[in-house]
């Protein structure tokens, strides 16, 4: 039975519709990744998952419980993780655990959180002294603090540097497993080709995509891309007459080429049977950023040639 | 979604041991601010135990209309603390955690975020108290008057209190940024000292400015604790006035405050 079931969901401001009819639902344990480009109404639909706006249409529920309720018991089942919430100054990593833990029936034990987040040393720390990274996974122990059902999670490695996003992200792989479900809001495609088991894409309120990660990449008609640097110059013409090739662009040194599954072998074999070796070779296979670029251009394409037969 | 005021209906429903560990939780945070409640406080507090000590200040005036300087002086004093502490620290402390979502934050769980405004209330409260003691007691062990009514005085003091509470509760829910809730929180301290009487005593004004001072919730407070302390029960008046401005600010603040 899902966790998480939201079906035909809305919110409108005013004239503007920001949540148009989303439909999904989420097993108990899955990593679910919401995705979306800026402003597609992620942040608001969790928001209204998360009991924290009321919707104007549809329904929610999580746990089996309807989150425009309010209730108690299902505050105490759901963790948030809010976009932009920051702590007092002055209060340490384990007195905001401490606190919080205090709040719910049944709290997960602060100093095992601690441990599993790798905050032990920062325990006394003030939040204001904490770096990015230890802010953010603070941040989630704060949202797993209840021993929740569900843990909805908004943005968490926006703004943080390559380091701090892996911390963030080891440690929710390591939550994997343990029976909570994980409802990630991102618009960050690594991410959830990294953690998530199944997503949604989300452009202008609706959802225009829901696969696997490796699906919806695998489902995109994205040319796979190579580059790389010739021993020697030679005539781009030579590339382009091959079937398996779309595209040559040359840019200094290096040349990228575009094309079907076997481009990549079909370039060498081409280059070698003139004498040219390949050099610096790098090949791409479409990823769920193209995937993902492709789907947000498609739908506003879409809508475009909408507004145009109107 | 108005919060506060679904929350004033479910206050049965508290949960006790989160409330005291917010309660602890900032106590300890206002202890490791201490800035802003020792400039509230120390000014105040020095003032009215230098004046208690001065026996000049303690003899009456023709001026004040009998009364010393210490006698009038007091009870500005006393009321200026619990204006300032209520004005400007907790229309602080509250925006700031707006701004900061930690009110926010706090609705995700299952204690609300009006568990924090009260702990708020009592930490303000108390620090206020606290000075109102020091005010009265430390004066009188110098050679100054005790208050001759204290029941009295104590019950203009907290009714006085609840109208600057309310006020500042007020405050912190019509400005979202913090700094224009401080600028404003000022404003309306130096306004509320001029009815008090800190630059013109309240016995000097023209008969229609102490009228007006009279419906003010600072020259209503303050002529009451001068009434108490000289042993008389405060006017009717003044304790109607006080209460009148408790309701309505409480009530506007429950009404406009936001988590976020």
């Amino acid at each position: 039975m899902p966790v998480i079931e939201v079906a035909d969901l809305r919110k409108v401001y005013g004239e503007r519709t920001v949540v148009d009819g989303v439909s999904f639902s989420v097993e108990q344990g899955e990593i679910f990744g919401v995705l979306g480009p800026n402003g597609a109404g992620k942040t608001t639909m969790v928001e209204c998952i998360g009991g924290l706006r009321r919707r104007d249409g549809g329904s929610i529920r999580v746990a089996g419980m309807d989150p425009a309720d309010e209730g108690v018991a299902f505050r105490s089942a759901l963790g948030i993780q809010l976009q932009e919430s920051r702590l007092p100054d002055k209060m340490s990593v384990e007195e905001a655990l401490n606190l919080y833990a205090s709040f719910y029936p049944e709290p997960h034990d602060p100093n095992v959180l601690l441990e599993r987040l790798g905050l032990v040393e920062q325990r006394r720390t003030y939040f204001a002294k904490l770096s990015g990274g230890q802010k953010q996974r603070l941040s989630v122990a704060l949202a797993l603090i209840g021993n929740p059902r569900v843990a909805i999670l908004d943005e968490l490695t926006t703004g943080l540097d390559p380091v701090a996003r892996r911390e963030v992200w080891d440690l929710l792989e390591d939550l994997r497993g343990t029976g909570v479900t994980l409802l990630l809001v991102s618009h960050f495609m690594e991410e959830a080709e990294r953690l998530c088991d199944r997503v949604i894409v989300i452009d202008h309120g609706r959802i225009i995509a829901a696969d696997t990660p490796e699906g919806l990449a695998a489902n995109v008609a994205a040319d796979q891309r190579m580059s790389f640097s010739p021993s020697t110059s030679f005539d781009l013409g030579i590339l382009e007459a091959l079937p398996d090739v779309h595209g040559v662009t040359a840019a200094g040194e290096r040349v990228t080429v575009t094309g079907t599954d076997n481009v990549a072998s079909a370039v060498i074999i081409a280059l070698h049977e003139r004498g040219i070796s390949v050099g610096r070779l790098r090949v791409d296979q479409p990823s769920l950023d193209d995937a993902f670029v492709a789907l947000t251009r498609e739908d506003v394409g879409a809508r475009t040639e909408g507004t145009v037969a109107r | 979604m108005s919060g506060l005021a679904t929350v004033v209906r479910r206050l049965p429903q508290t949960n006790w041991t989160a409330a005291r560990a917010m309660l602890r939780s900032e106590a300890r945070l206002l202890a490791r601010n201490p800035a802003v409640v020792i400039w509230t406080a120390i000014l105040p507090v020095a003032a009215s135990i230098i004046l208690g000590a001065i026996p000049g200040v303690r003899a009456p005036s023709h001026t004040l209309g009998g009364l010393s300087f210490f006698q009038v002086y007091q009870p500005i004093l006393v009321f200026f603390a619990i204006t300032l502490l209520a004005l400007q620290a907790l229309p602080d402390v509250l925006t700031r955690y707006r701004e900061m979502g930690v009110l926010k934050r706090l609705r995700t769980t299952p204690v609300s975020p009006a568990v924090l405004l009260c702990a708020q209330l009592v930490l303000i409260f108390a620090v206020a108290v606290g000075c109102m003691l020091l005010m009265v007691i430390v004066p009188a062990l110098v050679g100054a008057s005790w208050p001759r009514n204290p029941g009295g005085f104590l019950v203009t003091y907290l009714l006085g209190a609840w109208a600057m509470l309310g006020l500042g509760m007020l405050v912190a829910s019509l400005f979202h940024n913090a700094k224009v809730a401080a600028g404003f929180g000022s404003f309306l301290f130096f306004v509320l000292q001029f009815f008090a009487g800190l630059w013109w005593q309240r016995p000097e004004m023209p008969s229609w400015l102490r009228h007006v001072s009279d419906v003010t919730p600072s020259g209503a407070a303050v002529q009451g604790l001068v009434d108490t302390s000289l042993g008389h029960w405060p006017s009717t008046l003044h304790l109607v006035v006080l209460v009148v401005w408790g309701i309505v600010t409480s009530r506007l603040a429950v009404r406009f405050f936001s988590w976020e």
